[in-house]
């Protein structure tokens, strides 16, 4: 018998209470008037103090509830039960199992089942087990079981996963499992391969005192072996007689410590080998491979490249989707044909690029009409006065229908003062700057057009200098982009229905300004237009482990969007995975290496999303780590050390036997028994002296 | 303590507290008088007589308007006539309304008990054709009705307005009634006695000396007698004001048997000395109270 908070017994003294109570003679707080006390005085006085206790059975009920009360903060717990557990030698015994897919590597996978099955089969009578399968998450089987048979079915029916190595959630799930365990001996078996890559996660775990981990690595033996990974793809578009084709190029990794000749590297294509190259990789190195081009069809095809399997052959395939080349295509109005210089560097820099295409094409404000606006997303209006007629209108359509627009402000911008229409402000007269001109003082980088210029060395924006510009009061729906250093606003937002509209402030050529001139200006100009054109690149292959929301994948699912609708998912090993994307996004869980399908449950003839899933390339540096220093880390004891096993088990912390057996409980619902039982007794005791009276 | 007579078939009407509920105190004598008297079998104690009763000897100093002139020619002796005694008498009530007397520890206080029963037997000896009359008290006279075969209403609207304020005391105001009460009646003394029986005895003594026939109703509320108090706590005296500190449980004992001696020293005293005790609890029926009025009614009947 011991007390988790013995101090509470100081409370002791309170029993004095009662007793004192039931002694001393409880006084009417106002008098009693009496006739005469002629009688009264003839009777000898004698000392009032209450010397006999009244109402035993009341105060014994009083005192034992106080006691019980008392008890039962103090905490009480049985000791004597918990020897008698730890001299019956039970165990609970956790198999943490690695199926990270650096298991397949040679036998390990078999080897690991092997060993897990023995630790089951060696499971005593009484101990009960429990198995961890684990790669980047943890999953179990029937926890703290005495059943061997669901054990080994567990272990046989496991797979090696396309995860990466963790081993945070399987130890903090052992954890657990040890903490609710009321058996004396707590043992862990971990068998890996035990990389290098997961141990981190595993840092703030720590076993209940007492625990044993056994660590048991496999493939300890095959880690200086070959292990070549393809570890991405890049791909280069061109045109070529107007089809676009496009080049994959091949990243190849050698882990091993000697050099490879002749490796053959495979470009397939929906299916079917294209290209065998040779590759020649050094020790511990790498190579690129350049396949020859290939012409892209108007649909999103999947490809892979994949080299000879070696021990580790999942990393030795590599999968990706081609989209066709996304092209935004622009309109730039200019105010007279005369003007096309300022046009050029803003034409010539839409030219250039493929990741979008930019597809321009230029007119003047005389000729421009709503015919002009039929397949464009962008329209630039450099330099000019605002259309003006049904073009005004067909444009202010265009922009709430989701359109684009940049108005780019010159010599020949002319917007009605009073009236902004279509722009996030008043623009002004031109303002000149002396001296060496001003420049960019503010960019919001967090904006999807400086976004690529947040990083340092990307590109510094504040290079430029400006001469002229037209001063702007932002209309309150505006958002302020970029500011010039004297504080005027040099780019403008705002959203229009499901459009956007941009001003820019200065010219977009260099008469104004030397933008054009510097390097930022072509990233800035794409930036600019994909914003306005709402382009998002196609994602050409996804991580295994990553979870994908179908609902952001719009694109990709082609117009009608994801509303209300009901997708069937097939992974890459055939299973049929139905998700519906309405009101709440459908998530698909990204576990397999390999190539999703995504079909919609409704329009069975329509060519279904394809989603590339490639394994996470660290796992394939399968560089170990001591398995005892992770052992130490988790058991917080020497690795090595296991003394634990067949020696004196765990003492049982006070307090963890104490939360077992939680006798306070008990105590304080006898105790408001008690008290109930006290106010009974009580009140009735009360009307007796209340009728008497 | 001598326990009451049986409770008569009309006792439903003299239970105190109903009688509480009622306001008039005329209607209230009424019913319990009316009651009292339907309850009874037989009325023996009704139609008074003033019918010839015997001769007697002429004594000088005799009414010579009494002598009988007829015996006197027949036997040539004196004999005054002597008649029935004229059974009218004074009904006086002698009301203790000191401040001991507005006690009550459930509902009807003493003098509101001692209210009802001075009203019912005032009413009651009207119905008999007394005089009655009432002389209220403390520590001296406070009201005084001289008896009158028409002072019933102010008798009752004298019990009506009593108020118990003051101490009491025995020796001046009884020794002043002394002089009130020359002629002979029934003099009903209603109190609660808080002083010693030999004192209270040797005051009433020179009451009856007058041939007056006294009746001492000693009226006491039940926690006056069984000190049911469990808290200890002050007690004060409601006439004098004092306080004491008292553990009940601790004195009960001794204080029921200091008063039990009182009455009974009380009750002794007063036979010894020819004066109808009657020991009153104010949670008793009335009807108590009334026979015993009754009773002497009868004894004064039959004295000539």
């Amino acid at each position: 018998m011991g007390l988790l908070a013995p101090l509470f017994l100081l409370g002791l003294a309170t029993i004095a209470v009662p007793v004192i109570l039931h002694m001393i003679q409880r006084e009417r707080k106002d008098e009693v008037e009496f006739p005469s006390l002629m009688f009264l005085r003839k009777v000898p006085y004698r000392s009032f103090r209450r010397q006999r206790i009244r109402h035993w059975f009341l105060l014994l009920l009083r005192c034992a509830a106080l006691l019980l009360l008392l008890f039962a903060f103090a905490r009480p717990f049985i000791r004597a039960a918990a020897l008698a557990a730890v001299t019956d030698g039970a165990r609970e015994v956790v198999v943490l199992l690695d199926r990270s897919y650096s298991m397949s590597f040679g036998d390990r996978w078999e080897d690991a089942q092997a060993l897990a099955t023995d630790t089951i089969d060696a499971l005593d009578p009484g101990d009960r087990g429990t198995v961890i399968l684990f790669d980047g998450g943890a999953q179990t089987g029937p926890r703290s079981t005495t059943d061997r048979v669901s054990l080994r079915n567990l272990v046989s029916n496991a797979e090696v996963g396309s995860g990466v190595t963790r081993y945070g959630p399987a130890l903090k799930l052992a954890e657990g499992i040890f903490e609710a365990s009321d058996l004396p001996r707590l043992e862990a078996v971990l068998i890996s391969d035990f990389q290098r890559a997961g141990v981190e996660s595993a840092v703030g775990v720590r076993f209940p005192q007492g625990t044993v981990l056994t660590p048991v690595q496999v493939g300890e033996d095959e880690a200086t072996e070959t292990n070549v990974s393809v570890a991405g793809v890049l791909f280069e578009r061109e045109y070529f007689s107007g089809r676009e084709r496009i080049q994959v190029a091949a990243r190849l990794t050698n882990r091993g410590p000697t050099a490879i000749e002749g490796l053959g590297a495979t470009l397939e294509m929906e299916g079917r080998e294209i290209e065998t190259l040779t590759a020649e990789l050094p020790a511990a190195g790498s190579t690129t491979i350049d396949f020859a081009p290939v012409t892209l069809g108007d649909a999103q095809i999947f490809g892979a490249v994949r080299i000879a399997p070696d021990a580790l052959p999942v990393d030795d395939i590599f999968h990706f989707v081609v989209s066709p080349g996304q092209v935004v295509t622009v309109l730039v109005v200019g105010g007279t044909a005369a003007q096309d210089d300022a046009n050029l560097f803003l034409t010539r820099a839409l030219g250039i690029g493929s990741e979008p295409a930019f597809d321009v094409r230029s007119t003047t404000l005389q000729s421009f009409s709503a015919a002009d606006l039929a397949d464009r997303q962008v329209v630039v209006l450099n330099d000019t006065r605002p259309p003006s007629g049904a073009a005004g209108e067909a444009l202010e359509a265009f922009v709430e229908a989701g359109g684009g627009l940049l108005v780019v402000s010159g010599e020949r911008t002319a917007w009605p003062q009073d009236d902004p229409g279509l722009l996030p402000g008043r623009v002004g007269v031109p303002a000149d700057r002396d001296g060496r001109g001003g420049s960019l003082g503010f960019v919001d980088y967090s904006h999807p057009v400086f976004e690529v210029f947040s990083a340092p060395r990307s590109g510094d924006v504040t290079t430029a200098r400006f001469f002229r510009f037209r001063p702007v009061e932002p209309t309150p729906e505006a958002t302020v982009v970029a500011r010039f250093d004297d504080g005027n606003p040099a780019l403008l937002e705002r959203r229009i229905g499901a459009g956007r509209v941009l001003l820019w402030a200065s010219t977009i050529d260099t008469f104004w300004n030397d933008f054009a001139k510097k390097p930022v200006y072509l990233p800035f100009v794409h930036r600019m237009v994909q914003h306005l054109a709402d382009y998002s690149p196609p994602t050409p292959w996804f991580l295994a482990g990553q979870v994908l929301n179908l609902a952001e994948q719009e694109v990709s699912l082609g117009e009608g969007g994801t509303a209300a609708a009901e997708y069937v998912v097939m992974s890459p090993t055939g299973e049929r995975l139905p998700v519906a994307v309405g009101e709440r996004a459908g998530f698909i869980d990204l576990t397999e290496q390999g190539i999703y399908e995504v079909h919609d449950a409704n329009a069975a003839d329509q060519r279904p999303l394809i989603l590339a899933v490639n394994v996470d390339l660290a796992e394939a540096d399968l560089s170990t780590v001591d398995p005892e220093e992770l052992a130490s880390m988790v058991t917080g004891r020497a690795g090595g050390d296991r003394t634990a096993e067949g020696g004196p088990a765990r003492v049982i912390p006070a307090a963890d036997l104490e939360r077992r057996q939680s006798v306070w409980w008990y105590l304080l619902v006898a105790a408001a028994l008690l008290f109930v039982a006290e106010t009974l007794v009580s009140n009735r005791l009360s009307r007796t002296v209340l009728s008497t009276e | 303590m001598a326990d009451p007579p049986p409770s008569t078939a009309g006792a439903r009407f003299v239970d105190p507290q109903v009688l509480g509920r009622i306001g008039n105190l005329k209607l209230l004598a009424r019913n319990v008088v009316d009651g009292f008297i339907n309850g009874l079998h037989k009325a023996p104690y009704l139609g008074v007589s003033v019918d010839f009763a015997e001769h007697r000897g002429y004594m000088p100093g005799d009414d010579i308007r009494f002598i009988d002139w007829r015996v006197f020619a027949r036997t040539d002796r004196f004999y005054v006539k002597q008649f029935e005694a004229d059974t009218n008498a004074n009904f006086s009530v002698l009301f203790d309304i000191s401040r001991s007397m507005s006690f009550a520890s459930r509902g009807i206080s003493k003098l509101d008990y001692g209210r009802y029963l001075a009203g019912c037997l005032t009413y009651f000896a009207t119905t008999q054709r007394d005089r009655v009359g009432i002389v209220t008290f403390d520590d001296d006279i406070v009201t005084r009705v001289p008896p009158s075969a028409k002072h019933l209403d102010v008798v009752l609207h004298t019990l009506d307005r009593i108020v118990a304020g003051r101490p009491g005391a025995f020796e001046k105001p009884l020794f002043r009634m002394t002089e009130f009460f020359k002629r002979r009646g029934i003099l009903l003394l209603i109190s609660d006695f808080y002083d010693e029986p030999e004192t209270i005895v040797n005051q009433l003594k020179p009451l009856s000396y007058g041939g007056n026939d006294l009746i001492v109703f000693h009226v006491l509320d039940p926690a006056e007698v069984d000190f049911p108090y469990a808290e200890a706590g002050n007690f004060r005296d409601l006439e004098t004001g004092q306080r004491m500190p008292v553990v009940p449980e601790k004195l009960r004992e001794q204080y029921r048997a200091l008063i039990a001696e009182h009455i009974e020293r009380l009750s002794k005293l007063c036979a010894e000395n020819k004066i109808d005790y009657a020991f009153f609890n104010t949670a008793q029926p009335m009807d108590h109270g009334l026979f015993r009025f009754l009773a002497m009614r009868e004894k004064l009947n039959r004295v000539r």
